[in-house]
């Protein structure tokens, strides 16, 4: 299977992934593909069935219904030792009678390969992940970040068809976290094999991946780029699960968001029905807070309020919103440090609120109105 | 070793609840333990070391040394491979009467090892229910250094499967589907992963094996037919030479055998942390 210059190549496809553990469904028809050098990030809480995707394109679990196909090649029937995927687990799950030389070139010798390729190939892995120094050593002599190392060469060192991570930075320290997560990314990007990895954690799903797949209790919500995902969220799961939410109920009419004494011009296409109900989402930094005094020209104003909480949080004031409607709904509003030095707010403050950015989802509050789902 | 040490202070001067604890334990070990011990060396040396080498090195005591060590050997080989494979499959594989079957094979040790012989000589012996069918081809099982094995296999055959599966069932799982994934079969897995991970179970199940089987006396005595220079084991020579009235002979060999399971033992003890490193 050829595709013309120009176009990337697929090199995992999820099709129609189904699986059930008893009666419980943890996942349920999830498709999805992964192109040639790309990194996907699988995003969802504990139970969200991340972990069972990855098993079964490893070859760890078989699926109910549904294909595993890598490289063009239908691999569903085939167990997990004839895929020839790459695993790094959590545990990372490195042979402790082995030496770290040892671990890197045991999937060449269980293929048999002459010495001197194996040690060839395993000099240049020692050399690509900053291992020489620790290659004679056991893996209870090295720290978290060396042993994820030593399980990120062990995969590569026989040409995986793709690379699956399993939480790799859960057992590590906050700090080490952050700084591996960038090593990692700039080494995927040097060795161009396509991966996946599963996390719990928003902020690392950003960071690593060149598109997002929220998962939400074994179905698939959205996949996209990190941008797209943040600021165009697909549902009010996606939306609160990346980043922050305020939400608020309101109605479609003649074109424009209202609840009770608000209202909001719609720029661009919505895809909801008039008089439908909807739900308005938006995010602590897009709302802009102002003396009635100080306001300016380019945002939308929501309504009025007033400040009932002021929080210091380091790089930016997270500040609790009570709105003047009949609801009395807070809100949550984050505000720079540009803003707080130029505009200081105080407890008990009246305000005007209004929105740089703001997204409209439809409201499934029935059954029939989730299942239709195109509006 | 591990222990649960307390640093609290329980009096205002001197405790004497400690050194008050320990001599008494110490005391009731004397004559239950210590003094039996010592009674084997202090006794087997009284008319010198030449006395107790020309015991040691009488033909009879030399040939039941050397047959205990031997048919030792053999049962625990066996009882380690079996104990092996069976603590592979019974910690993997869940069927209907598994649990049966792992009571079953940690029946022998509640069994006294004189109905252990006994039952034996019911199945293999000239007239036994097998054995019978044995005897007009002159294959006779016991009263052989064969039929010393096999009752000791019996006897040891929970020891070495104790040992050995508790590392298997504690295992990380994920050691093995990581060597899946990289492309291994089941017994290259085993081969390579799993095994090196068992080293320390499978010495320690051999020592304790080997040892228990050194000393193993009931079933023998029954199954062996005891007979000198034939099929007498070291602890049935003692018994043998005892009941002869030459207790220097029996002392000497009994010195030998105290000394051997102390090494053992000594080995189990002081190699514990590595024989149990991950």
């Amino acid at each position: 299977m050829t595709e013309s210059t120009g176009k990337t190549q697929i090199a995992v496809t999820v099709e129609g992934i189904s699986k059930k553990f008893g009666a419980a469904s943890v996942l349920e028809d999830i498709n999805f593909e992964v192109s040639e050098g790309e990194t996907i990030v699988l995003l969802g809480a504990s139970g969200s069935g991340k972990t069972t995707i990855l098993r079964i394109i490893a070859g760890l679990e078989a699926p109910d219904s549904g294909r595993v196909i890598l490289h063009a090649k239908d691999v569903t029937k085939i167990p997990a030792r004839g895929r020839g995927v790459g695993v790094i687990f959590q545990s990372y799950a490195l042979f402790p009678k082995m030496s770290v030389e040892q671990n890197i070139g045991y999937g060449l010798r269980l293929r048999k390969k002459a010495k001197a390729e194996i040690n060839e190939v395993t000099d240049g892995l020692i050399e690509l992940t900053g291992l020489q120094e620790h290659r004679k050593k056991y893996p209870s002599q090295l720290s978290g970040g060396q042993q994820q190392r030593v399980a990120i060469a062990r995969a590569l060192a026989y040409n995986p068809e793709v690379l699956l991570f399993d939480e790799p930075f859960g057992a590590l320290d906050a700090q080490i976290r952050t700084r591996l997560r960038r090593e990692i990314r700039a080494l995927l990007k040097e060795i161009k094999v396509p991966s996946i990895f599963i996390t719990h954690d928003q902020e690392e799903a950003l960071e690593l991946g060149d598109r997002i797949a929220v998962l939400n209790e074994g179905r698939l919500e959205q996949i996209g780029t990190p941008y797209d995902v943040y600021t165009k969220p697909a549902t009010e799961y996606v939306a609160t699960f990346l980043g922050a939410a305020n939400l608020m109920l309101g109605i479609i009419n003649d074109g424009k968001f209202e609840a009770e004494d608000v209202f909001l011009k719609i720029e661009g296409d919505v895809p909801v029905r008039d008089r439908q109900s909807v739900k308005l989402v938006f995010r602590p930094e897009d709302v802009f807070l102002r003396k009635p005094e100080n306001l300016t020209q380019n945002y939308q104003p929501l309504t009025d309020g007033f400040i009932e909480e002021v929080n210091f949080v380091g790089a930016f004031e997270r500040v609790v919103v009570r709105l003047n409607i009949s609801t009395r709904q807070p809100i949550i509003v984050t505000r720079p440090k540009t803003e707080t030095t130029a505009f200081p707010l105080t407890i008990g403050q009246k305000v005007k609120v209004g929105l740089v950015r703001f997204r409209i989802l439809p409201n499934y509050t029935l059954a029939s109105e989730r299942a239709s789902r195109v509006v | 070793m591990s222990a649960n040490l307390s640093g609290i202070r329980h009096t205002r001067g001197f405790d004497v609840i400690k050194p008050l604890s320990i001599m008494t334990l110490i005391i009731v070990m004397m004559p239950l333990v210590l003094l039996p011990l010592a009674s084997i060396f202090i006794f087997g040396t009284s008319n010198g070391l030449r006395s107790f080498w020309n015991a040691l090195t009488a033909p009879e005591a030399i040939f039941a040394l050397q047959l205990s060590m031997v048919t030792s050997f053999w049962a625990t080989a066996f009882n380690v491979v079996f104990g092996l494979f069976a603590a592979y499959v019974l910690s993997k594989y869940n069927f209907w009467g598994r649990n049966a079957l792992i009571v079953t094979i940690s029946l022998p040790t509640a069994i006294p090892t004189a109905v252990a012989g006994f039952a034996l000589l019911l199945l293999w012996g000239p007239y036994g229910i097998l054995g019978k069918y044995l005897e007009p081809y002159g294959i006779h099982l016991m009263f052989t250094a064969a039929a010393i094995i096999l009752a000791n296999i019996f006897v040891t055959f929970p020891l070495a499967f104790g040992v050995i599966k508790p590392v298997f069932d504690t295992m990380n799982q994920s050691l093995e589907e990581a060597s899946a994934t990289m492309g291994a079969t089941r017994w290259q897995t085993f081969w390579h992963v799993t095994l090196p991970s068992l080293r320390g179970a499978i010495l320690s199940g051999a020592l304790l094996t080997f040892a228990r089987s050194v000393g193993e006396f009931g079933s023998t005595i029954l199954v062996s037919g005891n007979l000198a220079g034939r099929t007498q084991t070291a602890p049935l020579y003692i018994f043998a030479k005892f009941n002869e009235g030459q207790v220097e002979a029996a002392n000497a060999i009994a010195i030998v055998l105290a000394l051997f399971s102390f090494l053992i033992f000594s080995v189990l003890f002081f190699a514990r942390d590595w024989l149990e490193a991950e």
